[in-house]
């Protein structure tokens, strides 16, 4: 089923390490942020079955500096399950979003790859990649961008970028600006030739240090510049600023949904895009029922097939239920995720939460959240911290306690009820 | 015999229940509160009681008293006050309804007040001191919230009064019961007068006021939080000396003291109580947890509610997995949406029902 041409295509998605994705705490103390559950789905999961459209695909390769055994059985159960061989390349220490592609080119190099694709794991789309290669390939360039449009008021949050509105050549790109750029910004999704190696190897044999607008903080100023190892660097400020307005490097752009997964409040809200879209692509994998034999479902909702849901419950719309979790009677779920092995007890009312692994949730209690504040990134006001009430792992909560809008940490049992807090 | 049940204002404090019902009869253990005091006050051998009120009552107040008068047998009038006359005055102006020729003590009842009523009693130790006045008084924790009665420490006799005192002077304070000979209403003026302040005060510098302790509970029910713990009192003092008026403590969802009109259903896999009170035709649905609240006459609780600490006045909804707590207070005919949660101590809302 290939195509005649000897063109393969390797993708390499940057899953980071412990130092990164610390907002995603409490959850991440158990597990890399990577391998936390979206729709039921380890994250990097939805980026990795995405590559599998990609024509011609040779090889996915995740890059991290996580230790390798935490990636170990993930990455033999999924190239199993999608028939696509995954590998975890771990980095001995951070290079930067670009140096850790370049630290790996002689692997990611093996296959003759006539293009690799470069994701951020942590990113929430419907990363149209056979459509970016395409377009890629017409545009000629060493590079090609997703971007995505967003609210002006919100763009200032990440890399704003010009593009030519005939050629989609990229312009013009700055990293978090002060003032208003452009409404149109970079999704962390990349396809690239070779040549991308050549670019990179260039910045780092000629580190300058032109001075930049952007304000530092002291920290920052008093490192001596050779503190910033040569073979550290940043595909943002070190590729695409410089490289920008030369004819080298293009946009594509998406008008699906878009997130990043910065935070658990986050979570919740992309687990609710990628369900809705299970909805069109694959709607075997969502769950369905109306009480009589099983649970009265409403909208979209995943439930593994080793949990137990008692045909009282409704479950829906928005939730995610992970494997062998049990759900009592008259239990209702509205806009959460449950992860394994929770237990929650008869006529217990969960919604706008993340429930950690193993936790209890008593009769009549309460865990939620009020979500009128959180609106989504590309909308407008983003708040990572209200929103979503978060249990870590082996929280009790007792019977007819109520949880409102609280972080609760691993281990802890609350017998009376609590409202805005962080509980240690 | 005679007595004076001062019933006073608009019962601003049990708002939102008191704008559909008059507080003397807004329900407390199932039945109206003034009528726990009418039938004390029958039992204890009166049949004439005087309403002191400060405001012209609505029908349903007066069909009430048309009804016990004739159930009862006894005779109930109202003693309207066109100005305030505070505590004492009521008495003043109820002179002529209070006094005749017998010349036998009348009695004075604090319309909140909940107790054992132990009325004849009070009038066997009123006999025996022979003096002018016997007020009741209660053993409390807090004993500066309220006035506190000092006693003198041989006899039941009063030696003071003291207003809300800033260090421990006696935990005696005025239950609001009192048997007055008819010459103390020679001593009221008709006009704005105390009688904590004013009349008592006085009649104790004589030695002629004697205080009985009230055995069993005692409770100012005239708000919520207080209506509550009172009823938690009132359905313990039941299990003791009535036991038949509760519900039985079974396996199937009834724990500790429920009292629960014979016109209530209880639906399956509840858990009711304890300290729960329900009133007549109420339906609660599978799965409701209802704990320390009373369910006023005509409410539905949906499936897998929980109501705790609450009062949820008649006819009113409570939708289902829906959460009420906190010392909540639904008016008349309030619907709760499903899975709403109303919860009154983080932040205090009034909910305008109309």
């Amino acid at each position: 089923m290939g195509s005649s041409t000897e063109e393969k295509v390797v993708a390499v998605i940057l899953v980071g390490g412990p130092t990164k994705g610390t907002r995603f705490r409490p959850l991440s103390l158990n597990i890399p942020k990577p391998l936390f559950p979206i729709a039921g789905q380890p994250m990097v999961h939805h980026p990795i079955s995405a590559c599998k459209r990609i024509p011609n695909l040779a090889q996915v390769y995740l890059v991290g500096f996580y230790e390798e055994r935490e990636f170990a059985l993930y990455v033999s159960a999924i190239s199993n399950e999608l028939k696509v061989p995954v590998r975890y390349l771990r980095e001995d220490k951070p290079h930067g979003s670009a140096g850790g592609l370049y630290h790996f080119r002689n692997l990611i190099m093996e296959d003759n790859p006539s293009h690799i694709f470069l994701l951020n794991c942590d990113v929430c789309c419907s990363f149209p990649l056979p459509e970016m290669l395409e377009a890629h390939r017409k545009y000629g360039g060493i590079g090609t961008l997703l971007v995505i449009k967003v609210s002006p008021e919100s763009a200032s949050q990440f890399g704003e970028l010009v593009a030519d509105p005939v050629t989609n050549e990229l312009l013009h790109y700055t990293e978090k600006p002060e003032t208003f750029v452009s409404d149109r910004i970079n999704c962390g999704v990349y396809v690239f030739t070779p040549e991308i190696f050549t670019a990179i190897r260039d910045v780092s044999s000629q580190r300058n240090d032109t001075a930049t607008l952007r304000r530092v903080s002291s920290y920052e100023a008093l490192q001596p510049a050779t503190r910033i190892p040569a073979d550290f660097v940043r595909l943002d400020q070190d590729i695409l600023s410089p490289l920008a307005g030369k004819k080298q490097l293009y946009t594509y752009e998406t008008m699906d949904f878009w997130e990043q997964i910065k935070s658990p409040g986050m979570s919740l809200r992309c687990s609710e895009l990628y369900l809705s879209q299970f909805r069109l692509t694959s709607p075997h994998m969502l769950a369905s029922g109306d009480g009589t034999k099983s649970a009265i479902v409403i909208g979209d909702v995943y439930i593994h097939p080793s949990a137990k849901v008692h045909p009282t419950a409704k479950i829906g719309p928005n939730v995610s239920i992970s494997a062998n979790a049990r759900v009592g009677p008259g239990v209702r779920l509205i806009s959460c995720i449950i992860l394994d092995d929770v237990e929650i007890m008869e006529n217990a009312v969960v919604t706008n939460a993340i429930i950690g692994w193993k936790s209890s949730i008593g009769r009549w209690s309460r865990v939620q959240a009020f979500f009128t504040l959180l609106i989504t990134q590309a909308e407008g006001v983003y708040n990572s911290k209200l929103g979503v009430t978060i249990l870590g792992d082996s929280v009790a909560v007792e019977d007819e306690v109520v949880v409102t809008s609280s972080i609760v940490l691993p281990n802890k049992t609350l017998n009376v009820s609590v409202q805005d807090e962080i509980i240690l | 015999m005679k007595a004076l049940i001062l019933v006073g204002g608009f019962g601003t404090r049990l708002r939102p229940l008191t704008f559909s019902m008059p507080k003397p009869l807004v329900d407390f253990g199932n039945k109206p509160m003034i009528l726990h005091q009418i039938e004390a006050l029958k039992a204890a051998g009166v049949t004439e009681v005087v309403l002191a009120i400060n405001h012209q009552q609505p029908e349903v107040m007066l069909n009430f008293v048309k009804e016990y008068e004739k159930k009862l047998d006894m005779k109930i009038t109202f003693s309207q006050e066109t100005e305030p006359l505070g505590t004492a005055g009521p008495l003043a102006l109820a002179r002529d309804k209070l006094i005749d020729e017998s010349g036998k003590p009348f009695f004075v009842l604090n319309s909140d007040v909940i107790c054992e009523y132990p009325l004849l009693e009070m009038i066997q130790f009123h006999k025996n001191h022979g003096a002018e006045a016997s007020i009741m008084v209660t053993k409390v924790e807090d004993p500066s919230k309220y006035g506190v009665v000092v006693m003198e420490k041989e006899e039941a006799r009063v030696e003071s009064f003291v207003e809300k005192p800033k260090h421990f002077v006696g935990d005696k304070i005025n239950a609001g019961i009192y048997l007055l000979n008819p010459s103390v209403l020679d001593r009221i003026e008709l006009r704005r007068t105390s009688i904590e302040k004013e009349i008592f005060p006085k009649i104790a510098s004589e030695k002629k006021l004697y205080a009985m302790v009230l055995p069993g509970f005692w409770m100012d029910i005239g708000q919520p939080k207080d209506y509550l713990t009172g009823q938690r009192m009132y359905l313990n003092y039941l299990r003791k000396n009535a036991p038949g008026e509760l519900l039985v403590t079974s396996g199937d969802g009834v724990i500790g003291n429920v009292m629960a009109d014979e016109t209530a259903v209880i639906g399956e896999r509840c858990l009711i109580g304890p300290d729960v009170v329900i009133g007549a035709g109420c339906v609660i649905e599978p799965g409701v947890r209802l704990f320390g609240c009373t369910v006023m006459r005509g409410v539905r609780i949906k499936e897998h509610a929980c109501v705790s600490d609450s009062i949820v006045g008649w006819d009113s909804t409570v939708g289902s997995w829906a959460r009420v707590a906190d010392v909540t207070v639904l008016g008349k005919d309030v619907q709760v949406a499903d899975a709403e949660v109303l919860q009154m101590s983080a932040k205090p809302e009034i909910i305008q029902k109309v």
